[in-house]
């Protein structure tokens, strides 16, 4: 690979600062998601990987990923990370980047031909945050939340100063004032799974037994819920659920919850709110 | 100039509830109303339509050798001989539903649609894999068979959020009709409170209702024999099957089969 004499390097500048740029370079926030990696086993990545792609086809297709090595510390040496990224192009995601490793790994990530990423530390309840609805399965609501990808805000690095990134991590979160609340105008079927991602969920038709469905924030539902409601599912403690129609197979608030069972019989079939007092799930009358 | 096609699947999830059975009639009820009609066994290595249409033995080709290019489709459709309007394409035996691609299969139904086929029937199998998937994808309409009963109207609901997703018309935005067809209905079983009734079903499901299938030993009796029930006019899931044929091809009729009988013992003396 040879330099750029002085005098074309010279020429490429004067041509830049020229209103005819062939291009401009710019920081931008965008959204990522991070694959955080907690197994050398490439075999195991690769399997899990497929059945994660047979269940929600449509939500890889040409993302582009960060790989997070953090976990995978000593061990990355014996990774063959340059099949894992054979793989993941495979299945059309576009790994662009690396984060988590230190400088004795920098080459070993650069023959990759992943680039370098500087995030905050991934969010504490990835784990625990339910799954995403797939998309396939999802019914359209008039105010979708922002589709379903678990990543940090990142900003892209300007290739002269890399800017390290601070992204908080809250232990609770709570609904966001700036995102309308999504609304459901038709049945939500057995089987189905709706997330209101930082948001209230309101629901304007039943909720059938065999469905899920989950807040950040509140849930109304003005129809009949026979199915299951959580909602504050992400620690929002004053979290509330007011349905028309308590047939609930199971309510809960930031996590307590109450089983179908559990549901005093004289509020069955009636107009309910659910809410936690001293940290357990209460029902009293709408 | 052609008739525009319309492919329809009869669906449900839960196995043994009438899909078959309801394919068969709906499928002949159409073609003696005067439309060219195809049903399609997607019921791959289980195969039942051939059977219950008594066709089973001038089988030679089937659905998964037309897909996979071992033959051609007219090689494997087969004209009843009662109603001339009336062709099946039967499933294989020896084969599985894995055999059914989505792009063979669209290709089979396309290939219908241009031989000029108005009513194209997909008789799915039970579940909500594969062989059900294919079923539905390229479906333009759609009818849930259910019994009026829980786990059957539970997994119909599941049936019906699919319906709404997983199709090919879902995925471009566009919704398909989706009809309900309760079969095995037993007015005096509802009066009883041993089954649900039609209300409680339609309170659950909230799809429009095609019709009401009375349960009746004479679907046993058609489907050993090999000719469906609509082909005897004068019993009753004969007429009800005629009343769902003529109200999805549009036309207006009073839901039958779904109070009791009344017959009082003076109605019976005097009557």
């Amino acid at each position: 690979m040879g330099a750029l004499s002085k005098s074309a390097v010279a020429e490429a500048t004067r041509a830049a600062t020229r209103s005819r740029a062939a291009f401009e370079l710019k920081g931008v926030v965008a959204s990522l998601t991070v694959m955080r990696l907690r197994t050398t086993d490439l075999n195991l990545i690769e399997r899990q990987l497929r059945a994660k792609l047979t269940q929600m086809p449509h939500f890889f297709e040409d993302a582009p990923v960060v790989l997070d090595l953090g976990e995978l510390e000593g061990r990355l040496h014996d990774f063959p990370l340059p099949a894992l990224v054979h793989v993941l192009r495979s299945m059309r995601v576009v790994p662009m980047g690396a984060t988590g490793f230190d400088e004795a790994h920098r080459e070993l990530v650069r023959a990759a031909g992943l680039g370098r990423v500087q995030t905050g530390a991934p969010r504490s309840r990835e784990e625990t945050r339910p799954e995403p609805t797939p998309a396939a399965e999802r019914p359209a609501p008039e105010h979708q939340a922002a589709p379903e990808r678990q990543a940090p805000r990142e900003r892209a690095a300007p290739p002269e100063r890399p800017a390290p990134v601070r992204t908080p991590t809250p232990a609770v979160t709570r609904p966001d004032p700036h995102r309308p609340p999504v609304v459901l105008r038709q049945a939500v079927r057995g089987g189905q799974e709706i997330y209101a991602r930082r948001t209230d969920l309101i629901v304007l038709a039943p909720v059938n037994p065999g469905a899920q469905i989950f807040a950040d924030g509140h849930i109304h539902i003005y129809s009949t819920l026979r199915g299951r409601a959580m909602a504050g599912a992400q620690g929002m403690t004053e979290a509330r659920i007011f349905v028309q129609k308590l047939e609930a197979d199971l309510v809960a608030i930031a996590g307590a919850y109450l089983s179908a069972d559990d549901i005093p019989v004289d509020r069955r079939g009636k107009s309910c709110q659910v809410f936690l007092e001293n940290g357990e799930c209460r029902i009293s009358a709408l | 100039m052609s008739k525009a096609s319309k492919v329809v699947v009869v669906t449900s999830g839960k196995g043994g509830v009438g899909k078959t059975t309801t394919s068969a009639n709906i499928a002949a009820g159409i073609a003696l109303a005067g439309h060219k009609t195809v049903a399609i066994d997607f019921d791959v290595g289980l195969r039942n339509l051939d059977l219950v249409l008594g066709i089973e033995r001038r089988v030679v080709y089937a659905f998964v050798n037309v897909i996979k290019g071992e033959a051609k489709l007219h090689q494997a459709l087969i004209r009843d001989k009662r109603i001339d309007t009336l062709h099946v394409l039967a499933a294989s035996q020896t084969r599985d539903k894995e055999a059914l691609e989505p792009e063979g299969v669209g290709r089979v139904i396309a290939e219908l649609r241009e031989m000029g086929f108005e009513y194209i029937v997909c008789d799915s199998p039970a579940g909500i894999e594969k062989g059900a998937q294919m079923a539905m994808y390229f479906a333009d309409e759609a009818i849930v068979v259910a019994n009026p009963e829980v786990s059957s109207v539970r997994d119909a609901d599941r049936v019906i959020g699919l319906l709404a997703a997983k199709t090919g018309r879902a995925e471009a935005g566009n919704s398909i009709k989706t009809h309900l067809l309760l079969t095995r209905y037993s007015p005096s079983q509802v009066k009883k409170g041993d089954m649900l009734s039609v209300e409680d079903v339609l309170e659950l499901l909230g799809i429009p209702l095609l019709g009401v299938i009375p349960e009746s030993k004479i679907v046993l009796l058609s489907s050993n024999r090999g000719t469906p029930a609509i082909l005897d006019e004068a019993n009753e899931v004969a007429q009800a099957y005629f009343d769902v044929v003529y109200r999805f091809l549009g036309e207006e009729r009073e839901h039958r089969f779904i109070q009791e009988e009344k017959r009082g013992l003076l109605q019976r003396l005097f009557g």
